[in-house]
């Protein structure tokens, strides 16, 4: 009873008196309604015009499927770029670095004697590595604690006062100096920018389509993961160029492996904040390793003895008695 | 990294808030609904012809803002396509909400049945993106109003 | 003034049409209430600010369309219609238009 009772409520009927002629205007507008026309306002039932899906499990679904998406793109570009970058002539690589090694002191002349000296010592690898015509190296000093090497645009190699401090012989230098040389006989610093620049790219890209200044970090820490993995990969090619160029230089690899049992100590004992650089190198105890398996292969040729280093080199390495003092700030 | 925290702290506090606002909107508007059902509202333009009746003008309008969880969302599906369901319920909600504060209205006037209601939605930009921040619903219709008793 | 959105009304008889009749505002949002948005803009919900100040210039809009028809005579306007455009970011024009006539 109480039903219908209710039902009588919500239906509300409007009776329609029969018109025989037309009321308003031209057009009989009651012959469009029917006689005695109920309205009624049914319930219609939820979730017609909205989801029923959870809205996690879209969240969900969504994230996985862009970051997915994001990655193998960028993958996919970084790889090209990465094969692409090795047809850029050098000269255009030695312009380009004028430009982007700013606040290097790139453009520095030769005029410390230690920098005379470690340039001599590149001639030399230089000549085994068989550089490609027109590939300039330079070696530049840095009068820093900071214990690190690196190679950058251009051919342009930075050497550490942090570094050079603690190797003990003419062959461990040369490892430092021929691993960069190598980065460079490689295009390597070319090759990584080449891939940042793809990854930058694609990341703005990424963030400008979702208007969200905190997603381009979400998948900027996802992505650097896949550009460390590259990069230790040319490590390791670099290594191994370095040691043949070593080997056919001394006749031996021995003193090599000075360098990275240098570089473990600095950072087990942690008197090293881990330079940037070498955060992405693989750990130095497999390079050690690595070298080991090398002199395996390469049985030394010649007297398995290490070169000194020029007596003044302790000397050389602090700027004041070189006459000049400037280093990295 | 903290960027990262900020994020996805806002991100929770969306969806948790966001969640909970909405749930309770959708609990207010079916109740009020119930309450409201005995005054239909009809999109015909033509009312019966009965005897003469007062009519009035009545309209009811809501501006509902999207919560950052759902704006996340929607931008991620913004890449791949295809329904963004985010934004079908707060359209939803506010379509809904603004035929029934139009209905309140007309409940005020004392009338009994709404003829060709029209309803009219924008979307409020907000800030430099032209993402949809807020939407606006606008619902109109004319009510007629049984004359009195006495007249 | 009688204001609706229908054509005809029961038991009234049209015996002038006046023409289109229309009144329209434009306004920017409000600063104070521009941030709150900001604070909703994370937790969702509505906005009441911008409810309200839609619906002061609505209201203004249609006051000027009676404005309108007041003056040429017209004792109500039909089929009214309202629309919503944004001029400018930040700005957003509330229209209302609809038919002036004489109703006996």
């Amino acid at each position: 009873m109480g039903d219908t009772a209710s039902s009588k409520m919500h239906e509300k009927s409007l009776y329609i008196k029969h018109l025989s002629r037309p009321r308003y205007g031209l057009t009989d507008f009651s012959r469009l309604n029917n006689h005695r026309m109920k309205y009624s306002n049914p319930e219609i039932p939820e979730g017609i015009n909205t989801s029923t899906q959870h809205p996690l499990k879209e969240f969900a679904l969504l994230v996985g499927g862009v970051l997915g998406a994001v990655l193998a793109v960028v993958m996919v570009l970084t790889l090209l770029a990465d094969r692409l970058a090795v047809y850029i002539p050098f000269e255009v690589e030695m312009r380009l670095a004028s430009r982007v090694t700013e606040g290097l002191p790139v453009e520095e002349v030769k005029s410390l004697p230690i920098e005379a000296y470690l340039n001599r010592l590149a001639d030399k690898i230089v000549a085994e590595q068989k550089l490609p015509p027109g590939m300039q190296i330079t070696v530049h000093y840095v009068d820093d604690d900071l214990v690190n090497a690196f190679a950058t645009l251009g051919g342009h190699l930075f050497m550490f006062r942090g570094l050079l401090e603690k190797l003990p012989h003419e062959n461990a230098v040369a490892m430092v100096l021929a691993h960069e040389i190598a980065h460079i006989k490689h295009r390597h610093p070319i090759r990584s920018m080449g891939r940042g620049m793809i990854f930058g790219l694609a990341i703005g890209m990424v963030s400008s389509t979702l208007g969200n200044a905190m997603t381009d970090r979400v998948l900027a820490n996802t992505g650097g993961l896949t550009v460390l993995k590259f990069s230790r990969d040319q490590e390791w090619e670099a290594d191994q160029t370095a040691l043949h160029a070593l080997y056919q230089l001394y006749g031996h690899v021995d003193g090599a492996d000075r360098l990275f049992k240098v570089l473990e100590q600095a950072t087990e004992n942690g008197s090293l904040q881990t330079p940037e650089f070498f955060s992405t190198h693989p750990l130095s105890k497999r390079r050690i390793d690595n070298i080991h398996a090398f002199q395996v292969g390469h049985p030394a040729t010649a007297d398995a003895t290490v070169v000194a280093l020029p007596e003044q080199f302790s000397t050389w390495l602090i700027p004041a008695a070189g006459g000049q003092a400037e280093g990295m700030p | 990294m903290i960027d990262l925290i900020i994020f996805l702290a806002l991100l929770a506090l969306g969806y948790g808030f966001g969640r909970y606002a909405e749930l309770k909107h959708y609990r207010s508007i079916i109740q009020r609904e119930k309450e409201l059902r005995d005054i239909p509202a009809v999109a015909t333009k033509f009312p019966p012809l009965t005897k003469a009746v007062d009519v009035a003008l009545v309209s009811g309008s809501v501006v509902i803002s999207v919560d950052y969880f759902k704006r996340f969302v929607a931008g991620l599906r913004n890449l791949i396509g295809g329904r963004v369901t985010a934004y079908e319920s707060l359209l939803d909600r506010a379509r809904r909400e603004a035929i029934l504060r139009m209905k309140e209205e007309a409940r005020a006037f004392g009338g009994h049945i709404i003829f060709n209601i029209k309803l009219e939605t924008s979307s409020i930009h907000k800030g430099r993106k032209n993402g949809v921040g807020a939407v606006e619903v606008m619902a109109y219709g004319t009510v007629l109003i049984k004359p009195r008793k006495i007249s | 003034m009688l204001v609706t959105n229908i054509e005809i009304i029961p038991g009234k008889r049209i015996t002038k049409h006046l023409g289109l009749v229309q009144g329209s505002s434009v306004r920017a949002k409000h600063l104070g209430r521009d941030i709150m948005a900001g604070l909703k803009n994370i937790f969702g919900g509505e906005l009441k600010g911008y409810t309200e100040l839609l619906q002061e210039s609505r209201e203004e809009a249609m006051e000027r369309m009676i404005q309108q028809a007041e003056a040429v005579g017209a004792n109500a306007v039909l089929n009214v219609r309202f629309s919503t455009s944004s001029v400018a970011a930040g700005a957003a024009e509330l229209f209302a238009y609809g038919t002036a006539v004489v109703l006996e």
